[in-house]
């Protein structure tokens, strides 16, 4: 809302001051005064006289009202029509978005000022023959911009369920999908009021517009440049009201459209902070080096409220050839933790404290170019959406190729032949013939393939996985798991990886960690802890897997939000078993080879 | 389960079902090509759902489970008569669908609802929630505001939300909140038929009982005759009667859900049964990975379309499409030439 107030008032003004311009106490602004001709001031005229002696300030004034009256009507008239032409022709298609489109590609052809010669050969100058010209010149952009936004909102599925409802057409293209294309549209009103504001000045200048002695700011621009080196002045005053005007138009649909969307958001502001990590805080296990060693990592965002913590005192060790699960809800913090580790963070996140010794090496406090090149080498990841990863643009077998050569320094015949066979090895039928396809082309659980191809490509120790499966089919699921253990099996690769589906970390993992609300709640053997859970969350999760013959129990509510975190136990809220002393934050409690933060655990599992 | 056959359909659902009433919603061999439109455009038309029988009876529940291409959300589509059939019949309350848009059609609109599986894009972003759950009622009573208000903070307290919220957007729930708002949506109207579409794939395991829950609820307490399309084979356990497994546009095997569950039959539903991962290692079945990909919907293979990825295929497979029939149970039917070998 205060967005809108400044912009808006000074719309608001300018419109004001020049409809008002018959009450306000000022001079004829066609009356000519030989005799001040230029002057630059005279009693009653502060901004000095024309050419022809008439008074400056009542010519702008009173030019305000043709000029902002030919660009609002033109605009208005555009908009209008424009958005129902492509309202009606992205909706029915066919006929209807024939007529539309290529009607809007017979206007562009033309150009604009050929278009007003002839136009006002045909009717003459004057203020609707420009209104008609420039509503003329603006409607195709409206009709494409409407017809675009069109497309794409009729094919979501909350157009269909206003249809499946059974609303008649005018009701879904005026509630719900004029709304929808509102932004775009009301950004195109600006910009033609902007330009239209312009174009007028222009054609008036050109004698094609607003006729003489009528004041607008294209005919007092006009004037000016004859009189240029005597009254530089004159050039300036219609100039600075057309800027004005401008601006505050472009200001003040840029709010409405920003106060039209209802989605919020907003998002953090992006800062990257110094790095204030402080080392040597951690010790160095004893006994024999994992492979990813990690221990107290916290994470931070600066949001416009204070810091949050989507990850706070993360800590698990993996050793090589095994597999460790990350658990939780959306919203626990697992793929930040990954993203962390990978140093792959996003610039309003950094990490705040721990380390993540990969093999004995300190992923966190590595200087970004050592991580680089461990990353696609020693350690990989594998991310969800195999598609946002993959490069459109090119055919995957020189993708994969790419990934060796990042690495290693091989010739280009070689790495080419080293994809293909990493093609075949992830289990893709004729790899040769499907390594000059391009990822269009492959279905999800071949692009996930290709991923996990690039992920192996220069033999990582450690994979990190973030939900590989999760967009796929069980089917595909269960081939692309099958792999993963495979690899594990057959290169000792150690793998971590992130899911929210507890049937797939009871089928490959060893090792398991819980997460919740952006801390480790339960940690231990998979067997263990799927057997006998001692959280009360992990056992809520547990119940609410649809599995077996007891009917799934879901759990009250859902994850707080990293600003609003309960002050003591964090998932007391939502937990059947708490009671007054969940008030204060339990600490992980370490047990033989298994960890548990919950104050109650013992006399829940007695 | 079809009721191509009257007799027989009659005779079985007395066995199989508490709710012993006419099937509601009936589709009979309905078929949905898509052909490619478009000057330009060229190929052969994609045929989504290829002969398939369904029906539904108030009060039950019917699963349609399948993946991705099986065709299952378009035979959804087609049972609410959102797509008009390129082949074959859907009745519903005895009389056949009317065409797509028709005044009748829209005024049945009121009797059937769709809730969708994306808890994000299935909501305007634009749009306070009270409004789009509002928008049944305003297009099919005339119901003042006043009387429309009182009905949704009723339905609004029924799926378990606070009508305080009634004034808020979409962005200001949780994901398991706005499929809840979906459901309201669906059901603002009081309708007879229910379309579930993957209601709960997009939600966390926590949140997705709590909604299935609800939705067993409803149905029970509505007496909603419900189709619910899923992937995930253990929720459809949990909530339905009856489950059609599709594959490419076909039925593979369709049955009671204890049935299927307890002896799959056909080898697509045992690949996708031990594809699916289990909590409890004694519940595992021996997995079994499908080799290759599935084939192309513009081009399906001759005979049982499955028979690419089947390990048990014949050449005979490749000749005939193999009928559904009665396997191992009543109302149980599988469609495999060899169901009798390999079972």
């Amino acid at each position: 809302m205060r967005k809108l107030w400044l912009p808006g008032a000074a719309v608001a003004l300018i419109v004001l001051v020049a409809v008002l311009a018959p009450v306000l106490p000022l001079m004829d602004p066609i009356r000519q005064d030989v005799a001040n001709r230029l002057a630059a001031y005279v009693p009653g005229s502060p901004m000095g006289r024309d050419e022809f002696g008439r008074d400056v300030m009542s010519r702008l004034i009173w030019g305000a009202r043709s000029s902002l009256a030919v660009a609002f009507a033109s605009a208005a008239i555009a908009a209008t029509l424009g958005t129902a032409l492509g309202l009606l022709g992205g909706w029915f298609r066919g006929v209807a978005e024939f007529l539309a489109i290529r009607g809007a590609d017979v206007v562009l052809c033309f150009p604009p000022v050929l278009l007003a010669l002839l136009v006002v050969t045909l009717l003459g100058p004057g203020t609707g023959t420009l209104i008609l010209v420039l509503s003329v010149l603006y409607l195709p952009g409206f009709i494409r911009v409407s017809f675009a936004e069109v497309l794409s909102a009729r094919g979501q599925d909350y157009v269909e369920a206003v249809r499946a409802l059974g609303a008649r057409t005018p009701r879904i293209l005026l509630r719900t999908v004029l709304p929808n294309i509102a932004g775009p549209v009301l950004v195109q009103v600006s910009l033609a009021v902007a330009s239209a504001v312009v174009l007028e000045s222009g054609l008036s200048f050109l004698g094609l517009g607003v006729v003489p002695p009528t004041p607008s700011w294209g005919l007092m621009i006009r004037g000016a440049r004859a009189t240029m080196e005597q009254a530089p002045m004159l050039l300036v005053w219609p100039c600075v009201a057309l800027t004005i005007t401008i601006l505050a138009m472009n200001l003040l649909c840029d709010a409405v459209r920003d106060l039209a969307d209802k989605r919020g958001g907003g998002g953090a502001p992006k800062l990257r902070l110094v790095d204030r990590l402080l080392p040597g805080l951690f010790p160095a296990p004893e006994g024999p080096r994992p492979l990813l060693d990690v221990q107290g990592l916290t994470v931070e965002i600066a949001v416009p409220g204070g810091i949050i913590r989507p990850v706070e005192d993360l800590g698990f060790r993996l050793d090589p050839g095994r597999t460790l699960a990350i658990v939780g809800e959306s919203g626990s913090g697992k793929s930040m933790a990954a993203t962390a580790i990978m140093g792959l963070l996003p610039p309003a996140a950094r990490v705040a404290a721990g380390v993540a010794r990969f093999e004995g090496e300190d992923l966190l406090r590595m200087p970004e170019p050592a991580r680089r090149r461990l990353r696609g080498g020693a350690m990989a990841m594998v991310f969800q959406d195999p598609m946002s990863s993959l490069n459109p643009v090119h055919r995957i077998g020189d993708q994969v190729a790419e990934a060796i050569r990042a690495h290693r320094d091989v010739p280009a015949a070689k790495a080419s032949a080293e994809a293909v066979a990493l093609l075949r090895r992830v289990g893709i039928a004729d790899p040769e013939r499907r390594a000059r396809a391009y990822p269009h082309e492959l279905s999800g659980g071949m692009r996930q393939r290709v991923m996990i191809a690039m992920a192996i490509a220069n033999k990582p120790r450690l994979l990190i996985a973030d939900e590989p499966t999760t967009a796929l089919d069980v089917t595909v699921q269960a081939a692309i798991l099958e792999l993963l253990a495979e690899l594990r099996r057959e290169e000792g690769m150690g793998v971590v990886l992130i899911t929210h589906s507890l049937g797939v970390v009871a089928e490959v993992a060893e090792d398991v960690v819980v997460m919740y609300a952006a801390q480790v709640v339960e940690r231990g053997p998979v067997e263990r802890v799927f057997a006998r859970p001692l959280h009360p969350y992990t056992r809520a999760l547990l119940a609410a897997v649809p599995d077996g013959d007891v009917e799934p129990e879901g759990i009250p509510g859902v994850v707080p939000r990293p600003d609003s975190w309960p002050p003591g136990c964090r998932f007391a809220p939502r937990c059947a078993f708490a009671t007054a002393a969940c008030a204060t934050p339990p600490a992980l409690e370490e047990l033989q080879d298994q960890a548990v933060r919950c104050v109650r655990w013992r006399e829940l599992s007695a | 389960m079809s009721v191509s056959d009257g007799r027989d359909a009659a005779g079985r659902e007395g066995l199989n079902r508490p709710h012993d009433t006419a099937p509601l919603v009936v589709a009979e061999a309905v078929e949905m090509s898509f052909a490619p439109r478009g000057i330009l455009a060229r190929g052969r038309p994609v045929r989504a759902v290829a002969g398939v029988d369904a029906s539904v009876a108030r009060g039950e529940a019917l699963g349609v489970v399948g993946e991705s291409g099986s065709g299952k959300s378009t035979l959804g589509r087609l049972m609410l008569g959102l797509l008009a059939a390129t082949g074959g019949t859907v009745r519903f309350d005895g009389t056949p669908l009317p065409r797509p848009g028709s005044a009748a059609w829209r005024g049945l609109r009121a009797r059937m609802g769709i809730v969708f599986q994306d808890p994000f894009g299935s909501l305007d972003a634009r749009r306070s929630v009270g409004a789009q759950v509002e928008d049944g009622l305003a297009i099919h009573t005339t119901l003042s505001a006043a009387e429309r208000r009182a009905r949704l903070e009723a339905m609004f307290l029924r799926v378990g939300l606070d009508p305080e919220r009634l004034g808020a957007y979409p962005h200001e729930f949780s994901g398991g909140q706005r499929q809840r708002l979906g459901i309201a949506r669906a059901l603002a109207t009081n309708p007879d038929f229910l379309v579930a579409d993957e209601p709960v794939s997009a939600l966390d395991v926590s949140i997705q009982a709590q909604v299935v829950r609800l939705l067993a609820d409803l149905r029970r307490d509505l007496g909603l005759a419900m189709l619910f399309i899923s992937h995930d084979l253990p929720v459809v356990r949990h909530l339905c009667d009856r489950v059609i497994v599709m594959y490419l546009g076909r039925v593979m095997e369709e049955g009671p859900v204890a049935d299927v569950f307890a002896r799959p039959s056909h080898p697509y539903t045992r690949a996708l049964l031990s594809a699916t991962p289990m909590l409890d290692p004694a519940r595992r079945l021996t997995r079994e990975i499908l080799p290759g990909e599935p084939p192309s919907p513009t081009a399906p293979p001759s005979g049982c379309v499955f028979r690419t990825r089947c390990r048990h295929a014949q050449p005979a497979c490749a000749e005939e499409v193999p009928p559904l029939r009665e396997f191992g149970g009543v109302a149980h039917r599988v469609a495999c030439l060899r169901a009798d070998e390999i079972n």
